[in-house]
């Protein structure tokens, strides 16, 4: 009971003091996924309008997703360690695993929040449609979500300073963005380019996401990779839980 | 009864730099502790050893019994003890109210926001963020944070660091009710005066090793050598018997004299000899051993470090 009272204060005071009060953090996480929708919705053309939006609307998601482990939970643990304030914490009766999970849970309600975002900007601007079945839509992004954030742990335990975990967290999102079906999709590079890029985690969770949210597909098809997905959150937590250093 | 604190022979090395050399004390229950030392004489690292923040290469610690390197016995002195340490830092977009909820929840304890506030001088800078306060009202923010939950033993790492006149008086306040309830507190500074005004016992730390121990007043006692009257006397003349009150150096008119004598009553003897003589006093100072005369003669240093000097323009 204490735990949980623990939990839903610090997750509470994450989300005002990284999120409420910090304008340039609202304008990346809200205003950003918003305008890239609006931008490339128009300027590229995947078919019409609304069939661009319907490919773009699960693909900023799953950035979303991506940078949420990778930079919203990674890289700000590295943040978190070089400021002294982990050591501080370290010192109080807090659990350090509820710390963690306060993180986890601040940056899971943020991404809920930039997905209706995102969805309903869709629904009302273009007239695209989430037509799979919400159960199973929630359950890949749960475990899209789970996926990143445990790699994103890694980056904050093995790497030192903030400054280079902030870096290996963008040089590794936005590439990523780019190149795991999220902004452009993979027939518009060469096969073989193609074939290979959807070995990624990345793209075999933006596109299982994609096809059961948008496309109605059944979860069962995609459970190759919904097994890869389950492995490598698994092995990333293992090295992130041998590595991690909370002072 | 058992001591508050017992630390063995703590050694501490990183690769080839060793922090803390073989340090040994025990602090009893109710005491205010000092490590007193230079910057880098290795007080934090002793300090941080006792709340494992720190393992020690070798050696033990025991703070109410329990060693805090080992995780079982940290997690049961976390509620027991209280930290201020110099290395921390609170998010800067908090309020000080807000953080002292947090806390207090951290520790499952009632918070009561406003005497907490009271105790550190902040009433009034409930809604202030971390981020626009001083570092002297932050260091207070941090003192109010380590003792919401009313713990047995309280840790300061150089408590006083950063803090202004006001600052400095909360502080020792604080320290002194600390004392009065019978809490046990150890502090680690390089200010004299704080150490000599606020600790029971002090260890003097150098170069990672304890090279005296005592109260302050039996180190002044015992290392703060001879007192000492200084005057300057135009037509002075060294006679018996004030020849023999001590051992007399002068400069031109300038003398002083050091003396295991009261000084008070030299000083009058001097005064009635000038004037008896028909030399003229000038400028006339008394100086008692304190604390910091104890510390040169432990170290053979002076606790400030010597400030780099500027080239000569």
């Amino acid at each position: 009971m204490t735990t949980l009272r623990m939990l839903a204060v610090q997750t509470r005071m994450n989300f005002i003091w990284y999120f409420w009060r910090d304008g340039e953090m609202i304008f990346w996480s809200l205003a950003i996924p918003l305008f890239f929708l609006f931008v490339f919705s128009y300027a590229l053309g995947y078919g019409s309008t609304k069939q661009t939006s319907t490919f773009l609307v699960p693909g900023l998601i799953g950035a979303q997703v991506l940078s949420s482990g990778f930079w919203g939970v990674g890289a700000q643990l590295a943040t978190f360690r070089e400021q002294k304030v982990l050591r501080r914490i370290y010192l109080t009766p807090l659990p350090p695993w509820v710390f963690f999970a306060s993180l986890v849970l601040y940056r899971m309600t943020l991404l809920a929040v930039q997905a209706i975002l995102l969805v309903a900007a869709g629904r009302f601007v273009f007239g695209v449609h989430v037509i799979g079945n919400p159960a199973a839509v929630v359950f890949i992004l749960l475990l899209g979500a789970a996926t990143f954030v445990a790699l994103g742990s890694v980056i904050g335990a093995v790497v030192k300073t903030a400054e280079s975990a902030n870096n290996v967290a963008s040089v590794l999102t936005v590439p990523l963005a780019f190149l795991s079906d999220a902004y452009i999709p993979l027939d518009r590079f060469p096969p073989q380019v193609a074939g290979a890029l959807r070995l990624l985690p990345s793209t075999q969770f933006i596109d299982a996401f994609r096809g059961i949210a948008m496309h109605g597909i059944p979860l069962a098809v995609f459970s190759g990779w919904i097994l890869a997905l389950g492995c490598w959150t698994v092995a990333a937590t293992v090295i992130s839980a041998r590595y991690f250093r909370w002072v | 009864m058992e001591a508050a604190i017992d630390v063995v022979d703590l050694r501490k090395r990183y690769g080839d730099v060793v922090a803390v050399a073989g340090i040994s004390f025990d602090v009893q229950r109710g005491t205010i502790f000092g490590l007193l030392g230079r910057n880098g004489a290795g007080k934090t690292t002793t300090l941080e050893s006792c709340i494992g923040l720190i393992k020690p290469t070798s050696g033990s610690v025991r703070v109410l019994g329990l060693d805090p390197s080992k995780r079982g016995d940290l997690a049961r002195l976390r509620r027991r003890f209280g930290v201020q340490l110099q290395a921390t830092s609170l998010p800067e977009k908090a309020k000080v109210r807000e953080l002292l909820e947090v806390y207090a929840a951290y520790y499952g304890v009632k918070s009561d926001v406003e005497a907490s506030a009271q105790r550190v001088g902040l009433e009034g800078k409930l809604d202030r963020f971390v981020g626009k306060m001083s570092g002297g009202e932050k260091q207070r923010l941090g003192l109010a944070l380590a003792l919401q939950h009313d713990p047995e033993v309280i840790f300061l790492d150089e408590p006083s660091a950063g803090m202004d006149a006001y600052g400095r008086r909360v502080l020792w306040a604080e320290i002194d009710r600390l004392r009065d309830s019978g809490k046990t507190v150890v502090l680690t500074t390089h200010y004299i005066e704080e150490a000599e005004r606020l600790c029971d016992e002090i260890c003097v730390v150098q170069r990672g090793k304890v090279i005296a121990r005592d109260t302050p007043t039996a180190l002044i006692e015992r290392f703060g050598g001879g007192a000492s009257v200084t005057f300057s006397a135009r037509g002075f003349r060294l006679e018996a018997p004030l020849s023999g009150a001590g051992v007399w150096t002068h400069d031109g008119d300038r003398w002083t004299v050091v003396t295991d004598r009261e000084p008070g009553l030299l000083l009058a003897e001097i005064v009635t000899y000038a004037n008896a003589s028909g030399s003229v006093i000038d400028a006339l100072d008394l100086h008692r051993p304190g604390l910091e005369d104890a510390f040169l003669a432990i170290t053979g240093e002076t606790i400030e470090e010597p400030a780099d000097e500027e080239p000569a323009a």
